[in-house]
């Protein structure tokens, strides 16, 4: 069309003769939504709604069995200018209110229309229950009847006493509860709310606090309904399959008459605040209950259920329940989930595909950005649910579940898919541009496939570690002796450096003797030789190598009295600080220890999971490079080499720093102990510190080493890069596993 | 039946006042039109439909012709009384519906028999094939010069022995008025009436001619009649109400006027021009009303619309025929219009009648898209090049042009009744059709009408020389080239059809052989029966005819003396069309009948059909070939011609459907109004 608005229509003179009205029973009512007038069209009868503009009830509200649908018309523009419906408008206004059923033409009903159009609405439903079997609604009776007669008894609950009520009994609820945040949150622990024995329990539980619920949504929509005058009615009650779960459920929308959003808003949160109400009743008894007796047990499941599962599922605005309703009433945008979808394709239309003036949803800017925020919060929320509702469902019933599952993912995920390639390939708004709109399409899903299946990322683990020594060795006396002197504590000591020197006073004396003892040996020797007597100097000459040896047996004690390092490292002897003077035996205790700074290595500790991971890639793993680096220490990173894994589980951790407890991250298990939840694997990692700073691993602003023994360290694991498709499989069937 | 007595009388009085089919029709027997399947059926229809094809119909209905023909010798020595005698027993049992396939055969032969000693044709064994096709309700591919008029009466004759009405439906009143006295003494010899319906018939005379079995009608006439039809009935349409009204009021209303009875059977000729080229063009029942302010508008926006400039205030969109305003346009539009007033007030009506003013001015040209005649605007058919005198554009778009061309601007008239040809013919129970060119099409015809297509030989071997393309840079090479073509053909002494797509065309052509002394006819579609005569002339010598696509379609080109021997007719197209049927067309009017004939197409870049769909390449194309001035025959060039056609296909086709599924949508939505 050249034009936004073509004026005139060619199927004009179908509807121009008619004489239509809006039908007795249906009420309109006005409401506004961000200061722009609508009306509500509501047939009681059925509880259709239809929302018009001003300029549609303006054109609507003139038809009046009396005048024809021209008339009206020609009225219309003259009133409302440029606003007024154009004749295309009107027709489809006509068309929509014909099959919703709200208006009457002057001409005998078009009854096999009407048939087939009720018929088409039974097919929908039935096509709905199959597509969504894992939310289905059952209506079992009508509670009007039933509100009536108690809504005197309890419209005082939706006034200015029942408001100061709950607030008291929340904050009586929160008063007693101060005290025992510890006792509920230990409780929560022990009990482990979803295990199978409190399961039953706490079902019941919620169908407890679920009826309340759904009757505070009931008597809500009933009170105000009967103090504005629109009746609000609730004639639909039963049972919905929440994941096969039955809860009730009551259908309140004749809520939507409302005027004011606050009311309309009330009656969305009618349901939480009963439950809410409730909860704080069941904190009071569940202080002044003994534990373990069945009350106390019911009082914290009503909690949980009013507290958790409330703010989790009904209040969440991203989910389609009562929190979803409250926020469209709250920001005035009706519809909101439609409509904002709508705006997404809007916006896809118009900028990725570039169809010309694609009809936006919105007109107003702020309404826009609620739109577009809530679709994409929405859509992505969505998907998660739906993909973790179903891969619980396909576990938790494996046969059943399965095909349950894959009925959904057809309905959730095939439909659309073909609907949209059925919308792209034949839909006539895509005229024009249906090859650019193929073409982003095509570019978009070849991006997406490259993406998740075709481009390699690369994949990390990150792990806590712990660096300790390669060798530590432990420094003994070889000989006896006095400790003379010795070096302290943490000096900085290098390979054949002293540590310690000793001193025996019967060395000495010893070599002497030795000396002077092979020196006669000789003597007697050369005398013998000269003699001739061989035979002599034979047993001489055995003898003098046996005094030799003594000699060098003493030297060495000697040199042993001099105790050195066997490497670089730093020296730490916990005993010689007080000991000066004293006697160490040789082959006694250890006398201290040389830590070998530059062979530290680094243990990472790392979950089954984890370790499968890393050790599956490419043979074992083991010389594959980490990143290393220092918490708190963000200038300092380097790399290792794994050289070693430790191939069984442990549960106990070489130092506390590494659990939760202590700052670190892996979880320990419930029963104490100090022990893991779950088994851990150690990887044994050699870092390469040449690459840092002068390549002694020493830090030049204090000469000391970066890396010390014991230091926690945190380990960067590179996989090798796979697909996200590779990576997410494997994480599906993991889950799957867990289950 | 009733006993008797006064009130059994009385209602029998009722019933026997209007003819059967009122009633039939009435009651809702014809056939409804059914929606368009849609998702999964429409996938599953598609598959039906492309299933169809394997079907080897061609050989079967070979076979049961040849079956046919074998029954000759059981009629050939019957006394004419015999034969009226049988055919009176045959009408009985096609009555009554007891007939077997058997009895269809043997029918066809008895007519076939009848024809031959009647109009003194015997139909060939591939026209008997046709027709037992069209009884099938297929629609039958016969190419031209073949018979089909004669194919017609074989499944006319039967239907009408089944005593519902059954039309057979040609493009014009000549066609229909020449067929019908021409086979009217088929029909009387087999116990049938036949009337023909043309449009300045009074009413009386239209209701006898519906009233005969047999009638030949044009679309629009049936049609036109169809609406009139649904105008007197009003809104009350059924039997009680009809029933009633005649009980109460003594008449039978709306009922008593109604001319057809029922839409039963109806075949139609050159099916694809109809339920295609046609389809969507809607016959709109309307009457004038005076509104001078409107009127003045027309004229205001021409004014205003002068102000504008292209480029700066509105952009031209060639292919989608659309004009775009740019935000300084709309902003000069709100100046311009200020003093204006009234009407003008509102930004969405003004920018609606300035868009229309410069639609009209940069988009439809004088002797391209109308012509005036006798100060008003007559449309040319944009696909035949033929006048459409009755036809208006829509939407104000015929009151812009006529502002513009600053003649009389008659208000807009007010639509009482309105079907599209495309709906029309999907309300008969049995359809069928016949052309010369349906292949092409028969997706659609089976998507929209289902009707399958067959494709049946012609009865001599068709020596058709096909030449390709030529095709050149620019127009004025090409119109050089078809000058020098024509001139060596009528050296030669071969006839020369020329077909060109407007009739601006045609008289540029006209203007260039008259410069080189070359005699010419020139036809530009007015007056058929005088085409007819002047394109039966077509095949003498020499000749040299231009004309516009269709013109004096339906009539053969008979050759003169000596034309067979050196080549027979020579058929030049000067462009090529938006569906290759339609050059097909014009191609099928030489070589007929095992006559020799060639035909070839000159096309250039600057064409419409590359331009408006393969505006790009195109463009391409001219940057690389626009500067050299001469022909360019390759197959890269001769591919975009080929490609765009099909694209333009497939455009129309899509758009026609979507037509017929906005007209489904307002039957579903305005069901309190009745249904159209």
């Amino acid at each position: 069309m050249p034009v936004d608005r073509p004026t005139f229509s060619e199927s004009w003179y179908r509807v121009v003769e008619l004489r239509p009205r809006v039908r007795n029973s249906v009420q309109i009512h006005r409401q506004h939504y961000r200061d722009q007038t609508w009306y509500v069209i509501q047939d009681p009868a059925n509880n259709q709604f239809y929302r018009l503009n001003a300029a549609g009830y303006h054109f609507v509200g003139m038809l009046d069995g009396r005048r024809t649908v021209g008339e009206v018309w020609q009225a219309c523009n003259q009133t409302l200018g440029d606003e007024a419906p154009t004749q295309g408008e009107a027709i489809q206004l006509l068309g929509q209110l014909y099959v919703s059923n709200l208006i009457q033409a002057d001409l005998p009903p078009d009854t096999e229309g009407m048939f087939n159009r009720y018929r088409k609405r039974k097919t929908r439903e039935v096509q709905g229950y199959l597509m969504n079997l894992l939310f289905i609604r059952i209506p079992i009776l009508d509670p009007d009847a039933f509100l009536n007669r108690w809504i005197r008894a309890v419209s005082w609950v939706f006034s200015p006493i029942g408001a100061i009520l709950w607030v008291a009994m929340l904050g009586v609820g929160i008063y007693f509860l101060a005290g025992r945040w510890g006792d509920l949150w230990a409780e929560g622990q022990a009990r482990e709310i979803l295990s199978p024995d409190n399961l039953l329990f706490l079902y019941f539980s919620s169908w407890l606090i679920k009826l309340f619920h759904e009757f505070g949504h009931a008597f809500a929509c009933k009170r105000f309904g009967v103090k504005t005058g629109s009746g609000g009615e609730v004639h639909t009650m039963g049972i919905m399959f929440l994941v096969f779960t039955p809860l009730p459920y009551v259908d309140a929308t004749s809520a939507w008459a409302f005027g004011s959003k606050w009311r309309r808003a009330m009656v969305g949160m009618a349901g939480m605040l009963v439950e809410m109400f409730f909860a704080a009743i069941a904190a009071i008894a569940w202080t002044q209950t003994p534990s373990g007796t069945p009350l106390h047990g019911l009082c914290f499941n009503i909690m949980f259920i009013a507290g958790v599962s409330t703010i989790i599922f009904n209040g969440n605005p991203l989910l389609r329940y009562d929190g979803y309703y409250i926020l469209s009433d709250l920001l005035e945008i009706p519809n909101l989930w439609q409509r904002s979808r709508e705006y997404l394709y809007y916006l896809v239309k118009k900028y990725a595909w570039g169809v010309r003036r694609p009809r936006s949803p919105s007109q107003l800017a702020t309404e826009k950005i609620w739109l577009s925020v809530f679709a994409v919060a929405s859509t992505i929320y969505r998907f998660i649910i739906y993909v973790a509702i179903l891969l619980f469902v396909a576990s938790a019933l494996p046969v059943v579940g399965m095909v349950l599952a894959i009925a959904a993912g057809i309905a959730g995920l095939v439909v659309p898919v073909v609907k949209f390639l059925h919308y792209l390939l034949l839909n006539s708004e895509l005229f024009r541009v249906r090859t650019r709109a193929m073409l982003t399409t095509a570019a978009t899903l070849v991006a997406l496939v490259l993406t998740v299946g075709v481009f390699s990322f690369p994949e990390h683990i990150k792990a806590d570690g712990l660096s300790r020594a390669d060798q530590q060795p432990l420094v003994y006396s070889h000989t006896d002796g006095f400790l003379e002197s010795y070096l302290p504590s943490f000096a900085r000591v290098w390979t054949g450096q002293t540590l310690l020197q000793l001193s025996n006073p019967l060395l000495e004396p010893e070599r002497e003797n030795a000396k002077l003892e092979i020196l006669r040996l000789k003597s007697q020797h050369d005398q013998q030789i000269g003699q001739n007597h061989t035979a002599e100097a034979d047993q001489t000459e055995d003898l003098l190598k046996a005094a030799q040896a003594h000699l060098d047996y003493v030297n060495e004690q000697i040199d042993r009295l001099e105790v050195t390092s066997s490497c670089n490292g730093i020296w730490y002897t916990p005993k010689l600080d007080y000991q000066q003077g004293a006697f160490l035996k040789a082959g006694g205790d250890p006398i201290g220890i040389v830590v070998d700074l530059d062979n530290l290595l680094v243990e990472a500790f790392v979950t089954q999971d984890e370790a499968a991971r890393i050790f599956s890639q490419a043979g074992s793993g083991i010389g594959e490079w980490v990143d290393l680096a220092l918490p708190g220490r963000p200038d300092i990173t380097f790399r290792g080499q794994i050289i070693d894994k430790v191939p069984a589980g442990q549960r106990q951790l070489p130092s506390a720093a590494l659990s939760t407890a202590g700052g670190g991250q892996i979880p320990l298990s419930k029963e104490g102990k100090g022990e893991t939840a779950a088994p851990v694997f150690t990887v044994v990692i050699k870092p390469d510190l040449s690459a840092l700073e002068n390549g002694k691993g020493v830090s030049p602003l204090n000469g000391q080493p970066v890396l010390r023994s014991k230091q926690r360290v945190a380990v960067r694991f590179n996989l090798p890069a796979r697909p996200l498709a590779v990576r997410w499989y494997r994480a599906i069937l993991q889950l799957l596993q867990k289950f | 039946m009733m006993s008797p007595g006064q009130e059994g009388q009385e209602s029998q009085g009722v019933l026997a006042e209007l003819p059967s089919g009122t009633w039939a029709a009435l009651a809702g027997a014809t056939g409804r039109d059914k929606q368009l399947p849609r998702g999964l059926d429409a996938a599953f229809d598609y598959v039906v439909g492309l299933a169809k094809r394997l079907v080897p119909r061609q050989r079967i209905l070979l076979k049961r012709a040849a079956a046919v023909a074998a029954m000759d010798k059981d009629f050939r020595d019957l006394s004419d009384s015999k034969l009226r005698e049988q055919a009176q027993d045959m009408r009985a049992i096609f009555r009554r519906g007891r007939d077997k396939p058997q009895d269809m055969l043997r029918a066809f032969a008895l007519v076939r028999e009848v024809c031959s000693r009647t109009v003194g044709l015997r139909p060939f064994v591939v026209q008997v094939a046709g027709g037992l096709g069209l009884a099938d309700g297929c629609c039958v591919e016969m190419a031209t010069g073949e018979g089909k008029t004669l194919t017609a009466t074989l499944p006319a004759t039967v239907f009408g022995w089944r005593g519902r009405s059954c039309h057979i439906v040609t493009v014009n009143d000549y066609l229909s008025q020449r067929d019908a006295e021409m086979m009217s003494v088929v029909y009387r010899f087999c116990g049938l009436s036949c009337g023909f319906v043309t449009g300045l018939m009074p009413h009386h005379q239209r209701r006898a001619a519906y009233l005969a079995d047999i009638t030949y009608t044009t679309n629009k006439e049936v049609c036109a009649d169809y609406l009139r039809d649904q105008l007197a009935l009003g809104r009350l349409r059924n039997v009680p109400t009809t029933i009633l009204n005649r009980m109460v009021e003594g008449s039978t209303g709306g009922a008593g006027r109604l001319l057809l009875r029922g839409l039963e059977m109806a075949i139609v000729d050159e099916a694809d021009s109809i339920l295609i080229d046609e389809a969507v063009t809607p016959l709109i029942i309307s009457g004038s009303m005076p509104n001078t302010e409107q009127v003045e508008a027309f004229q205001q926006a021409v004014q205003v619309a002068k102000q504008l400039t292209l480029g700066e205030h509105f952009r031209v969109n060639q292919r989608y025929r659309e004009v775009d305003f740019t935000p300084a346009g709309q902003q000069k539009i709100e100046e311009l219009a200020k003093p204006l007033g009234g009407i003008w007030a509102g930004a969405r009506r003004r920018e609606e009648l300035v868009n229309q003013a410069l639609v009209a001015r940069e988009l439809y040209h004088k002797e391209k898209q109308y012509v005036i005649q006798e100060d008003k605007i007559v449309i040319v058919d944009e696909f035949t090049g033929r006048l459409m005198p009755d036809r208006t554009w829509r939407d104000g778009l015929h009151q812009a042009v006529e502002a513009k061309e600053e003649i009389t601007v008659n208000p807009p008239k007010d639509t009482f009744a309105r079907i599209s040809f495309q709906r029309f013919f999907r309300l008969y129970r049995k359809l069928a059709g016949m052309t010369g060119t349906a292949f092409e099409a028969r997706q659609e015809l089976w998507q929209i009408y289902h009707m399958p297509v067959v494709v049946i030989p012609t009865n001599r071997p068709c020596v058709r020389q096909g030449l390709l393309d030529r095709v050149f840079a620019t127009d004025a090479s090409k119109w050089q080239a078809v000058v020098e073509e024509i001139q060596a053909m009528h050296k030669l002494g071969r006839p020369v059809l020329v077909g060109t797509r407007s009739v601006r065309a045609s008289e540029h052509l006209s203007e260039l052989l008259t410069q080189r002394g070359l005699p010419h006819q020139v036809l530009n579609a007015v007056r058929h029966k005088e085409e007819a005569q002047i394109v039966a002339q077509a095949g003498q010598p020499a000749a040299i005819t231009v004309a516009t696509n269709m013109a004096g379609r339906g009539t053969d080109i008979k050759l003169g003396k000596g034309v067979a021997e050196i080549g027979g007719l020579h058929v030049i197209a000067t462009e090529r069309h938006e569906a290759g049927r339609i050059d097909r067309q014009l191609f099928g009017r030489c070589a007929r009948q095992g006559d020799p004939g060639s035909a070839q197409a000159f096309v250039s870049i600057g064409d419409e059909l590359p331009g408006r769909y393969a505006p790009v390449i195109a463009g391409h194309f001219r940057r690389r070939y626009g500067h050299k001035d001469a022909e360019i025959t390759r197959r890269s060039t001769r591919w975009l011609f080929d490609m765009t056609q099909n694209r333009a296909t497939r455009f129309a086709l899509r758009q026609r459907k979507s037509v017929l599924q906005t007209d489904n949508w307002l039957d579903e939505f305005l069901g309190f109004a009745g249904k159209d």
